[in-house]
């Protein structure tokens, strides 16, 4: 070639190919989770005990994963907690159900030992503290299913602190169920 | 080299779906069988390592919740492969060898049963340029090879289902397997092909079950086991991704990995008394003799082998475990396992173990 090659003289690239994929999968969700998701499905918290070192979870697996050990049946808890901490979401994102500003916490669930992460509503973010106690708002009765989302959010359970819902939430009736915190 | 060896093996029953356990529950009592076999309390495992692959669970980062099956806490030291387990042996192998501790637990999973329709993952796993966009079956590339084998007369169909046969009637006295029995080469060969040459009892059936081994150095070893399977080398090569840049009668990869393999340990792979080869189809296993040079006094796959079960990422790992079973047992002094990974036997490693004379 006599002379140097220039953007022109290179074929057009090739920007994107289509290369879509798509694949059903058969969700096994286990003994130990089974038990806690048909709670959710009855508007029950179920939480299990280890009997080798007394921690009670919820959500429970099958077995304690400090200890190995296989976990007690299981008990009803009132679902009621205490915030252990929180953060204000501020960004939007698809799939949220929310309009931010929202909270977000880690609940310590009362009778439980490990923390539950959910949406803290129905309070100003910025009245929110950490050892606030909290209750749970369930989703109506149509609508609960094997999943966390039948708690639709936790809030504060002393009244005085209770502010509205934002105006902006999209209803419940039309949010895919288990979406994004 | 630092001695390292299998001190202890488990796996659980291969099912067709297992309907029943989640990720941490298949794997849990498979765990404490191989920690009780070893006789070590979970304190003293120094390193975790495991296989599996998101593709096959439907979700990403589908590994950590076999965690719970281990026990992170106090917290552990751990590393995953995201392919079959065979690797993370390999790992472990390694950090063991660089004196990073003297205890290791290597788990694979694997779960074949998930994906409703194999057809739908097996071409995600491809290249998203040139073979993906094909949609190939499942068994196409496998089809290709197989029928290539057979055009170069280095197999014929009846090797194929006496293979078959041989694998059958052995898995009988596997409790873990997913299918056995006797059958005759004739009547296998009169169904219906998947993949021509291939019909359906020349893939190994997927399904869902977990493997744990427990390696161990030097004396530490001998403690722990009265005869540890010593595994005195590995080595794996792969080769170029896309097949059609393959000739693919011959597997240079494992000619490679099993000379770099024997010169580590200082004997031939033609010289082991049993090989378990990861064969995913039945024409791998004359193709992997053949380049492994395993003579007709080596026993083949006397588990059963991938073709009485395959359960995916740990398929490769139960290759190891089987293999150092027959060891421990006295059954074998020498024995090789073979795993493999990626379309056509793309990629394949070598594993040799010993015992002590």
């Amino acid at each position: 070639m006599s002379r140097a090659l220039v953007a022109a003289d290179l074929p057009e690239p090739v920007a994107t190919i289509a290369a879509p994929f798509r694949v059903d999968y058969t969700y096994v969700a286990g003994v130990g989770r089974s038990t806690y998701l048909r709670g959710m499905a009855e508007g029950r918290f179920l939480a299990r005990e280890c009997p080798g070192c007394g921690q009670v979870y919820f959500p429970a697996p099958e077995q304690c994963a400090r200890c190995l050990t296989g976990l007690l049946p299981p008990s009803e808890i009132p679902g009621t907690g205490t915030v252990s901490t929180f953060c204000i979401v501020n960004l939007p994102f698809p799939g949220q159900l929310f309009t931010p500003p929202y909270v977000v916490g880690h609940l310590n669930l009362d009778g439980t030992g490990n923390r539950l992460m959910h949406r803290i509503m129905e309070v100003e973010p910025a009245d929110v503290t950490v050892g606030m106690a909290v209750e749970p708002v369930w989703a109506p009765r149509a609508e609960w299913e094997p999943s966390l989302a039948s708690v639709r959010y936790f809030r504060p359970t002393d009244p005085a602190l209770r502010a509205p819902l934002p105006a902006e939430v999209v209803p419940a009736e039309a949010a895919p169920g288990g979406a994004d915190a | 080299m630092r001695e390292v060896g299998v001190v202890a093996f488990a796996q659980s029953d291969c099912l067709a779906a297992n309907r029943r356990d989640d990720m941490a529950d298949i794997l849990a009592p498979v765990i404490a069988a191989a920690v009780a076999e070893a006789g070590v309390d979970r304190g003293e495992i120094d390193f975790h390592c495991s296989g599996s692959h998101d593709f096959h669970e439907g979700r990403t980062f589908a590994y950590i919740e076999s965690l719970d099956a281990v026990g992170a806490w106090p917290p552990i030291s751990e590393s995953h492969v995201e392919m079959d387990a065979a690797w993370a042996v390999n790992e472990a192998w390694s950090w063991l060898q660089l004196g990073e501790g003297d205890i290791a637990l290597v788990y694979g999973i694997g779960r074949g049963s998930l994906a409703r329709d194999a057809d739908q993952v097996s071409h995600t796993m491809l290249d998203p340029y040139y073979l993906s966009p094909l949609r190939p079956h499942r068994h196409a590339l496998a089809g290709l090879q197989a029928q290539a084998l057979l055009a170069a007369g280095a197999i014929g169909e009846a090797d194929l289902a006496a293979t078959v046969a041989r694998s059958l009637a052995d898995a009988e006295a596997n409790p873990h397997a997913q299918r056995s029995g006797r059958y005759d080469v004739f009547d296998l060969l009169t169904a219906p092909y998947v993949a021509s040459p291939l019909r359906e009892h020349d893939v190994a059936p997927l399904g869902d079950a977990a493997a744990v081994l427990v390696l161990a150095t030097g004396d530490r070893a001998r403690e722990l086991a009265e005869r540890p399977a010593w595994i005195r080398a590995m080595d794996h090569r792969m080769d170029t991704h896309y097949p059609g840049s393959r000739d693919l009668t011959r597997l240079e990869t494992v000619e490679l990995a099993a000379g770099r393999a024997s010169a580590m340990a200082g004997f031939a792979a033609s010289e082991v008394d049993v090989a378990e080869l990861h064969t995913e189809y039945s024409h791998a296993e004359p193709l992997l003799a053949d380049a492994l040079g395993l003579g007709r006094d080596v026993v083949l796959n006397p588990s059963g082998g991938p073709l009485a079960g395959n359960p995916t990422t740990a398929t490769g790992l139960i290759r190891i475990g089987e293999a150092a079973a027959r060891i421990r047992s006295g059954e074998a002094d020498r024995a090789l396992a073979h795993a493999t990974s990626g379309p056509a036997l793309q990629h394949n490693m070598v594993s040799l173990l010993e015992g002590d004379g």
